[in-house]
């Protein structure tokens, strides 16, 4: 059965973002005339039953980090959208935002009521100018129309939502970074506990949920929780958009339901095409640049949260990064690490030197003067920052260094043996990016 | 207690706190970098790192709070290579030096080749001192801690110390001592400086004090000090101390053994008694002498001298606070403590400017205020705390008492006082009610220039915002009007349920450390030890002293110079206390001191009332040379301690009384040393009887302290007032200063204190705080200085009914249109000569906050 778009049906239309056509062929709005007809904790069980899970990268089910934000507190409680998208790879939020603007204000509207919160937050990306005119113009409608505002639908409930612009630093998209900079401050993580559901936002209970999450729950709300999770595996249920990027024919964002394997992402005419110039597949990055790397065997895998995990990957964002033959392990590393060290918020030790100890070890690996004690190192400062380091991000910065390591020991090996790389990669030799990086 | 499992081994822990406190409190170690236990936690440099079963990923036990039960690993081979890891790669980084170094300040070196990024600093600077000087700038390897100026010396820095004190590498340093080496003795002492009463350890090398750092567990400062406490410590070892005794003989110094100059006191002291009687004599000592100092001096004033002439420079700054706390509540000491602080829902803070006068407290309410209590400022100047605050009445100086009627009548007029308060422990209100009918904030708003909505806004603040606390300084004590002032803010506190209730109370903030002390032990011409009434405790003191208490009352410090000039005071022992820079009006003080027969100075520095009247000078020493206590603001005794020897032949103040008085024939005063005293002041004082020094080792015990098992009293008047069950609602009248401007005089001229110098300057002014604030200046608002054209940096020349003096201006918005401000900190400018003769009628306390005076080009 074919899979029928929802999030992105009429992306390509041309008045698409507007308000009245949201209303006219999305039935927009009317999940937020159902949604305050109930409950607000009847909403969060729906968002519970429909198994939604966070599309930020963790995959958290949406219910659950609902059903966490404190309820007894006279304090203020506040949605946080997070609209950093800052992982490489990915691009599907800034698409939703820009071409299907009210599916995200209706969610924040829906998921204010349903926590108790009176305002949103949208935290953009400092680079997406264009996303902040296209959301302020059409919150403004919304407002107008009474869908944003003081008793909304006449049912007394009040909602404001805010646009707010980063300053450009991956690292805000780290959800109590987020916070921080919200609050004016530097983008720099909090430690938890307390999570940002007891103690976000100036200290009051949070719930920070990505711009994809949020689009999914007037949906939810709209045409029941078990519609939503029937389009995907279980417990991975509803609409998802992927982003492929790399070696293939069609880059893009697609959306397909999680039965959809990587390969048919990969290669199905109606996703990205196949391998640019036919050249052979080497490996993929499924879930944007912090997750390990998956090989062909592995194409085959339904790109689920659980089933790539399963495979030894994450979906994380689901950024899909393709690449071919002519990619170096090596290299690849190099270039992931020169954006962590550049990123990395400096905060913690063994993120912020480590990284750049990584940089300069793979640097000198790709320029040939690699020793063999600079592979043990690699893995030892690697292995130092895993599971070490104050937010999710070091795991982020290792890993690359660590799954191309696992699986292309030999050409790490190559490098130090030979003093260059031995792959036949005459694209890569037209481009020296390693002079660029210094 | 929690059980918890380390390393395999079982241990109680108390309860609370985080891994890391239980990991220390098994004294197991475990390194840290960027744990600083009066900061929030940050789990930055990661060495702390620890596994805990059950958790899957590696925990920094800085961060993780403790839990019962937890089976905490601390050491295993991956813990260790993930430390080795950490320090290696901040071993490795090495940056371009010079460009780091900045030695612009005078006090702090930053070397920021040796920062290991660990936001100690950052968070001090911002978590305790509330400066926000240090940011973090650039992200990843180009992370920098930068201050947010040009350099340190430009930045907002007050040089409070803290980054340096918490900077666990070489990156902040300080430049003091540094030459001499690390100090190899700390001594715990408390500061010399202001009423706060922080206490530091003070380190010592090679007999010389190199340095000063906080002391984490003070309840007081709790790990904090300010520029003063921290770095102005070098007056100790200056070269102009006077370390030998001197007596004046035909206008030159002679100096002699002490054994000479006790004899010549003696022979003049004598002299005098003789011939015009014991009430010829009087004694002045000095808030910032011990309290064992002060007791000795009024003993020996009483006891020896014959005489209640005896004072000390309390009765020109906080005198009136002590007699209408008396006068209402019944005793003359603080209500709350500091703690109230962070207790309060409500603070108000009038007449003070405690981020420049008591910079230590004043931090605490500036964090009070981030935190989200309300803060009211009344102020004539927008002091910083008005940057902080729900609201800033700049109220006109010389009028607190019309503001604080209406804030009453407010508070009453719309039914938001206490009323169960009202009426279980007040009395006289419907008499009160009628006298405050008469003060409409309309009326007050025209006396005070500060508009009736914000005087009604104030009062509603501070009466709905349970429990509210009040501190006030000079600003509302050295008024014509200082006494009701301060009876005005208990009024209000007495309307609000405001006293006996942690977070409540009114605070005098004490000038000087020992203000409360001094003034406690005696030195005052109506009290004894323990502030008991002359009659009151005169059969207890007689029978301890074992002389009969002297009948005819005594002077106050006033009184003795009016006394001098007639002829009727012929003798002053003046101790630690530069009288003529420190008096208001100074030609008349001046006049005074000349006209008497014998002055002896006893003091560090040949004082400028030394210099010019004195005919013996007996050479102190000071605070860090010897033993004793101090009683600080709320009414805690704290432990000083000797750090050095006496310099040269200087000597404690007390033991210098005690020999006098031996030498001049008389018992009691053979002491052991400064316990020995005090344990004579529990023997007389019901309130002390609790406080050994064993038991004020760490940290002091607040006044009273009756029993050996009381733990010290942090709320008084709990239960019941000290003066009955109920208090006196009194009314206030409001009378206008006799200095309020005129066409001759057309500014009002408020005198005060900056966070650098201190007082006359006898300490700050011998140490490098000059380089931070060199000179008194005149700040004037932008408004009048562009009218009269007066330019930054000009001098000008002020002048009023007695007197004048020249200083450089300073062009300075926080000062309000009409009026001016100016320190007295520096000898050379005496700006005391420009104060008048206005007097609180209760206390006699200088009306030092409001001077008419002119302007002319110098
Ligand atoms: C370094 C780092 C960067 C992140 N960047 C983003 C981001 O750009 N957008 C996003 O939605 N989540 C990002 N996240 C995940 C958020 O922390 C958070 O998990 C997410 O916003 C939760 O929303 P969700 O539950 O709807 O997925 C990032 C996490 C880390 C550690
Ligand atoms: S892991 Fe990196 S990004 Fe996260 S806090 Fe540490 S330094 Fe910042
Ligand atoms: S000395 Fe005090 S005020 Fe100055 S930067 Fe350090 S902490 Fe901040
Ligand atoms: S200057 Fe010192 S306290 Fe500040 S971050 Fe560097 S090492 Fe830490
Ligand atoms: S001491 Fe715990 S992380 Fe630094």
């Amino acid at each position: 059965m074919a899979y029928e778009p929802v999030l992105t049906k009429h992306c390509a239309a041309r008045d698409g973002y507007t308000l009245d056509f949201y209303v006219k062929n999305q039935r927009g709005y009317e999940g937020l005339r159902k949604a305050l007809a109930l409950q607000p904790n009847d909403i969060i069980e729906q968002v519970k039953a429909s198994g939604l899970r966070g599309r930020g990268g963790a995959g958290f089910p949406t219910g659950m980090k609902w059903q966490f934000v404190l309820k007894d507190t006279p304090k203020p409680k506040y949605i946080c959208c997070n609209a950093d998208e800052s992982e490489p790879g990915t691009f599907k939020d800034h698409v939703l935002m820009e071409r299907n603007p009210h599916l995200l204000i209706e969610g924040c509207a829906i998921s204010c009521y349903a926590i108790g919160a009176k305002v949103a937050y949208i935290y953009i990306r400092g680079e997406f100018y264009h996303v902040q005119e296209v959301l302020e113009a059409e919150i403004e409608k919304a407002y107008k129309a009474g869908f944003l505002g003081r008793n909304i639908l006449g049912s007394g409930f009040d909602c404001d939502v805010f646009v707010h612009r980063g300053a450009g630093a991956y690292e805000a998209g780290e959800e109590t970074a987020l916070i921080e900079s919200l609050e004016g401050k530097r983008a720099q993580p909090r430690i938890k506990p307390p999570f940002p559901a007891v103690a976000g936002l100036y200290q009051c209970p949070t719930a920070v949920n990505n711009v994809e999450t949020l689009c999914n729950v007037p949906l939810i709300v709209l045409n029941g929780p078990e519609w939503f999770a029937s389009l995907g595996p279980e417990k991975n249920g509803g609409p998802k958009l992927f982003c492929i990027s790399g070696h293939v024919k069609r880059p893009g964002v697609y959306e397909t339901s999680m039965h959809t394997t990587l390969r048919e992402l990969v290669f199905g005419e109606q996703f990205a095409g196949g391998m640019i110039d036919e050249r052979p597949f080497k490996a993929i990055i499924p879930g944007g640049s912090s997750v390990p790397l998956l090989l062909e065997q592995d194409l085959d895998t339904p790109a689920s949260f659980d089933h790539i995990q399963k495979a030894g990957s994450l979906l994380g964002s689901a950024g899909l990064i393709v690449m071919n033959d002519s990619v170096c392990a090596v290299w690849l590393a190099m270039n992931l690490l020169h954006f962590y060290r550049h990123e990395s918020c400096g905060k913690c030790t063994p993120c912020r030197e480590g990284t750049d100890w990584l940089f300069k070890l793979l640097l000198r690996l790709e320029s040939g003067d690699g020793q063999p004690k600079d592979l043990d190192l690699l893995f030892g400062v690697s292995t130092n920052i895993v599971g070490k380091t104050l937010c999710a991000f070091g795991d982020a910065a290792a890993t690359p260094v660590l799954s191309t390591m696992k699986l292309f020991r030999g050409e790490y090996e190559a490098h130090v043996r030979e003093g260059r790389c031995t792959l036949p990669a005459p694209w890569r030799a037209a481009h020296p990016v390693v002079a660029a990086h210094q | 207690m929690a059980r918890v499992t380390i390393d395999g081994r079982p241990y109680e822990v108390p309860d609370g706190g985080s891994v890391l406190g239980a990991v220390r409190a098994a004294r197991v170690r475990l390194p840290t970098l960027c744990h600083d236990p009066r900061l929030a936690p940050s789990g930055v440099c990661r060495l702390c790192l620890v596994r805990i079963a059950g958790v899957a990923r590696a925990v920094t036990a800085c961060t993780t709070p403790l839990a019962d039960g937890m089976d905490i690993v601390t050491a295993s081979p991956e813990l260790a290579a993930a430390r080795r890891g950490i320090l290696r790669m901040l071993a490795a980084r090495r940056r371009s030096r010079a460009a780091l170094i900045d030695e612009s300040h005078p006090y702090i070196r930053v070397d920021m080749s040796r920062c290991v990024d660990c936001y100690r600093c950052v968070q001090i600077c911002d978590e305790v001192q509330g400066q926000f000087v240090w940011h973090v700038r650039g992200r990843g390897l180009d992370t920098r801690i930068e201050p947010d100026g040009a350099s340190l010396r430009e930045s907002a820095c007050v040089s409070c110390g803290a980054c340096v004190d918490t900077c666990p590498t070489g990156a902040l340093e300080d430049r003091l001592g540094a030459a001499h080496g690390a100090p190899d003795t700390w001594t715990r002492t408390v500061c010399p400086y202001c009423g706060v009463g922080c206490e530091l350890d003070a380190g010592t090398r090679d007999g010389r004090l190199v340095a000063v750092r906080p002391v984490i567990d003070s309840p007081v400062s709790r790990g904090h000090l300010c520029v003063k406490g921290r770095y102005a410590f070098d007056f100790v070892a200056a070269g102009d101390r006077v370390t030998e005794p001197m007596v004046r003989g035909r206008g030159a110094w002679r100096t002699v053994t002490w054994d000479e100059a006790y004899a010549v006191v003696a022979a003049r002291l004598g002299d005098v008694i003789r011939r015009h009687g014991a009430d010829a004599a009087a004694v002045l000592t000095s808030a910032r002498a011990t309290n064992e100092d002060n007791y000795v001096a009024q003993k020996f004033a009483r006891a020896v001298l014959g005489t209640h002439n005896v004072d000390c420079c309390a009765r020109v700054c906080h005198a009136p606070s002590a007699a209408a706390l008396r006068r209402v509540v019944g005793a003359g000491l603080a209500t709350g403590s500091f703690d109230d602080i962070e207790r309060a829902a409500t603070l108000l803070v009038c007449g003070a400017n405690p981020t420049e006068s008591h910079p230590v407290v004043g931090a605490r309410i500036k964090q009070a205020a981030r935190r989200g209590a309300r803060l009211i400022v009344i102020d004539p100047r927008r002091i910083e705390l008005a940057a902080y605050a729900d609201l800033h009445l700049a109220v006109r100086p010389g009028t607190n008492v019309a503001l604080l009627n209406a804030m009453a009548h407010v508070v009453l007029a719309e039914g938001l006082g206490d009323r169960a308060f009202l009426a279980a422990r007040t009395s006289g209100l419907e008499e009160f009610r009628r006298f405050l009918d008469a003060w409409p904030p309309s009326r007050a708003a025209e006396i005070c220039g500060v508009d009736a909505a914000s005087i009604r806004r104030a009062a509603v603040l501070y009466a709905t915002g349970a429990p509210a606390t009040s501190v006030h300084g000079l600003g509302v004590t050295e008024h014509v009007q200082g006494t009701d002032g301060v009876a005005a803010l208990i009024n209000l506190a007495l309307l609000t349920g405001n006293i006996g209730r942690p977070g409540s109370g009114v605070n005098p903030l004490r000038g000087q450390n020992n203000v409360q002390g001094a003034a406690h032990m005696g030195c005052d011409p109506g009290v004894l030890a323990g502030s008991v009434p002359v009659d009151q405790g005169r059969v207890a003191f007689e029978r301890q002293w074992g002389v009969a208490l002297p009948s005819a009352h005594g002077r106050t410090l006033p009184q003795m110079l009016d006394g001098a000039i007639d002829g009727s005071v012929r003798a002053l022992w003046i101790m630690g206390y530069d009288v003529l820079l420190s008096n208001p009006d100074a030609a008349a003080t001046a006049q005074a001191l000349a006209a008497l027969d014998v002055v002896v100075v006893q003091d560090l520095f040949l004082t400028e009332t030394a210099r010019d009247y004195a005919s013996v000078f007996l050479p102190a020493c000071s605070s860090f040379e010897k033993d004793g206590t101090f009683m600080n603001a709320e009414r805690r005794v704290q432990r000083v301690r000797a750090a050095l020897a006496p310099r040269g032949g200087s000597k404690a103040d007390w033991q210098i009384v005690c020999e006098a008085a031996r030498a001049m024939g008389a018992g009691g005063f053979d002491y052991a040393g400064p316990e020995a005293i005090w344990d004579e002041v529990r023997a007389l004082c019901a309130g002390a009887r609790g406080m050994t020094y064993a038991r004020l080792d760490r940290g002091g015990l607040q006044w009273p302290c009756p029993s050996l098992d009381h733990p010290g009293t942090a709320t008084l008047h709990a239960e019941t007032f000290a003066r009955g069950p109920r208090a006196v609602l009194e009314p206030v009248p409001y009378r206008e200063s006799s200095q309020t401007p005129s066409t001759e005089y057309p500014f009002q001229l408020i005198t005060g204190r900056t966070l650098y110098q201190f007082n006359a300057g006898t300490m700050t002014g011998r140490t490098r705080n000059a380089d931070l604030r060199p000179a008194d200046l005149l700040d004037i608002s932008p408004d009048d200085a562009a009218r009269v054209g007066v330019g930054e940096g000009d001098a000008v020349r002020v002048i009023s009914r007695h007197g004048t003096a020249v200083l450089g201006a300073h062009v300075d918005a926080t000062v309000a249109p009409g009026q001016l401000f100016a320190t007295f900190h520096q000898p050379a400018v005496r700006l005391n000569a420009v104060t008048g003769e206005g007097r609180d009628p209760v206390t006699g306390t200088p009306e030092y906050k409001v001077t008419a005076v002119r302007l002319e080009h110098a």
